[in-house]
């Protein structure tokens, strides 16, 4: 769906801190939303935990800075990181270009994803999520 | 937001066209199109930016020379009329109150165009300090609206609406002309490196802001061909910072003094009692013991205000401003280190996110000379 300015796959689930997640079987594709890369700008940089790494929901899995600031990025679930998306190193632009394609960030072998449903929301409620913050 | 914002006379056209951010008490474009965009507008075309949220006072009288000698570090004397300068003025620690350029409109008359952040701060300091001189200083800061037009193509742009001949302008020098039919006012002044005008549309007040308008819509129309493009303050940023210029509260404050920021140059120790000469004398003879350089990060990571600096298992500075360098396309940095490790060429380490990061400290500006800027090979 689209919300205001902002693209809001159906099928996926959202964090509070603009993260998304698809689930490919026990794994888990994360990354930033439409609504993050917007706010953020022309991302110049991006920095990803490296693969074997296990992490905990809403842990510092990474950094990205747009030319004026620096945000961090948040785990949207809990697991081991399997594969980073490298091709950011290179070019961090497709964070801007295609946040829900290109622009993945990590892949996550699950841990528990029913656990950690329990604080993520549904494409629904992230777009009422984003109309309250923006009006 | 709480507060109340102010808004400059192309508030309309900003809330339009522009992602807004509070600065200094007002509301600003952030950016129109995005930052790197319009930074490269103004590195090799033309780019014009709303800079009416800057303080302008004009100072008058038969001894403004004499008042303004006592409280600025730079040789007013030196300015001849239709002249600019860049100047500091400084508390009586030799500690920077602001940064700003100082025009000779007359023998008897000057206009001050000082920081935003600062625009009370400087005024009250100017009128306290011009007692004993009997010069009048006036606020004209919400009865002007100024704009700058920057970029190799700034002058041929400003041209199509000035009456006065830019040929006959060179840089610091100022003059009067029609903008669009508008009393005007003009100087080849500016803060990204480029050649270019800082525009004062003279008497328009806040309240009735279609002059201004005017003047920057066809300013906008005039660059049409050149690809002119409305810049945020986050180019004027970038911009500012890869020509090595200084940002008020980041890289100068009052605990700071001019030859630690590496601005000696305007300050004049030969001329009569100024404000902070004392102070400024003994820090020259003494030494200073910290520098303002260029960093440019060698590996990936960019640096930003209060990293700390390293070498060799020392930390001998601090980040005071940082970014990313649309020209390099790679982090740069103004940073105070210890004088002994300020060398050009030295090998640094910023501490980006508790990593030591690779920089190097190098000259002003960031980039190349010759290609960029206003003194490029045409």
């Amino acid at each position: 769906m689209r919300i205001l300015d902002f693209e809001i796959p159906d099928k996926l689930y959202y964090s509070k801190e603009h993260e998304w997640v698809k689930i490919e079987g026990k794994e888990a594709v994360v990354g930033i939303t439409d609504y993050a890369q917007k706010q953020l700008h022309e991302i110049v940089y991006v920095e990803v935990q490296k693969v074997g790494v296990n992490i905990e929901q809403f842990q510092t899995m990474g950094t990205v800075e747009s030319v004026k600031s620096v945000s961090d990025i948040f785990s949207p679930v809990s697991g081991n990181i399997t594969k980073v998306n490298e091709e950011l190193a290179e070019s961090p632009e497709l964070l801007n270009q295609d946040p829900y394609g290109k622009g993945w960030l990590a892949k996550i072998n699950l841990t528990d994803f029913n656990e950690d449903l329990k604080k993520l929301m549904t494409a629904q409620q992230y777009a009422d999520f984003i109309k309250g913050m923006e009006e | 937001m709480s507060k109340e914002l102010k808004k400059t006379h192309l508030y309309g056209f900003h809330k339009q066209t522009a992602k807004m951010t509070e600065f200094a008490g007002f509301e600003m474009p952030i950016w129109y199109k995005g930052i790197i965009p319009e930074h490269m507008a103004v590195r090799k075309g033309v780019g014009m930016f709303d800079i009416t949220h800057m303080g302008r006072a004009v100072i008058a009288g038969a001894k403004s020379e004499a008042f303004l000698n006592y409280v600025t570090t730079n040789d007013v004397a030196a300015l001849t009329p239709l002249s600019a300068q860049y100047s500091n003025m400084c508390n009586e620690q030799g500690g920077i109150k602001d940064d700003f350029v100082l025009s000779r409109l007359e023998a008897e008359k000057f206009l001050i165009v000082y920081n935003a952040t600062n625009r009370t701060k400087d005024y009250e300091w100017l009128v306290q300090n011009a007692k004993p001189f009997n010069v009048k200083v006036e606020d004209v800061s919400d009865n002007i609206a100024m704009f700058a037009i920057q970029g190799p193509h700034a002058q041929v742009t400003l041209q199509k609406i000035a009456d006065l001949d830019l040929n006959k302008v060179e840089r610091f020098k100022c003059g009067w002309t029609k903008l669009a039919g508008l009393e005007g006012f003009v100087s080849r002044t500016g803060y990204t490196g480029e050649d270019g005008f800082e525009v004062f549309v003279w008497n328009t007040p806040l309240a009735n802001p279609i002059g201004a308008v005017k003047v920057w819509e066809a300013i906008l129309e005039a660059g049409e061909e050149f690809g002119i493009e409305p810049c945020g303050l986050g180019a004027r940023d970038t911009l500012r910072l890869e020509a090595g210029m200084c940002l008020y509260g980041n890289d100068i404050d009052e605990t700071i003094n001019p030859l630690e920021a590496g601005l000696g140059f305007v300050v004049k120790l030969k001329k009569d009692n100024f404000i902070g000469k004392e102070a400024l004398t003994m820090q020259k003879t003494e030494g200073i013991r910290r520098k303002r350089v260029g960093l440019t990060m060698l590996d990936k990571g960019i640096p930003r205000p209060h990293y700390e600096v390293w070498k060799d298992n020392e930390k001998i500075g601090h980040v005071t401003s940082g970014t990313f360098s649309p020209i390099l396309e790679r982090g740069i940095a103004m940073a105070y280190v210890s004088v002994e490790h300020a060398a050009e060429g030295n090998k640094v380490a910023v501490k980006v996110r508790d990593k030591l990061t690779e920089a190097q400290i190098v000259k002003f500006p960031f980039y190349d000379p010759t290609k960029y800027g206003h003194a490029r090979q045409k």
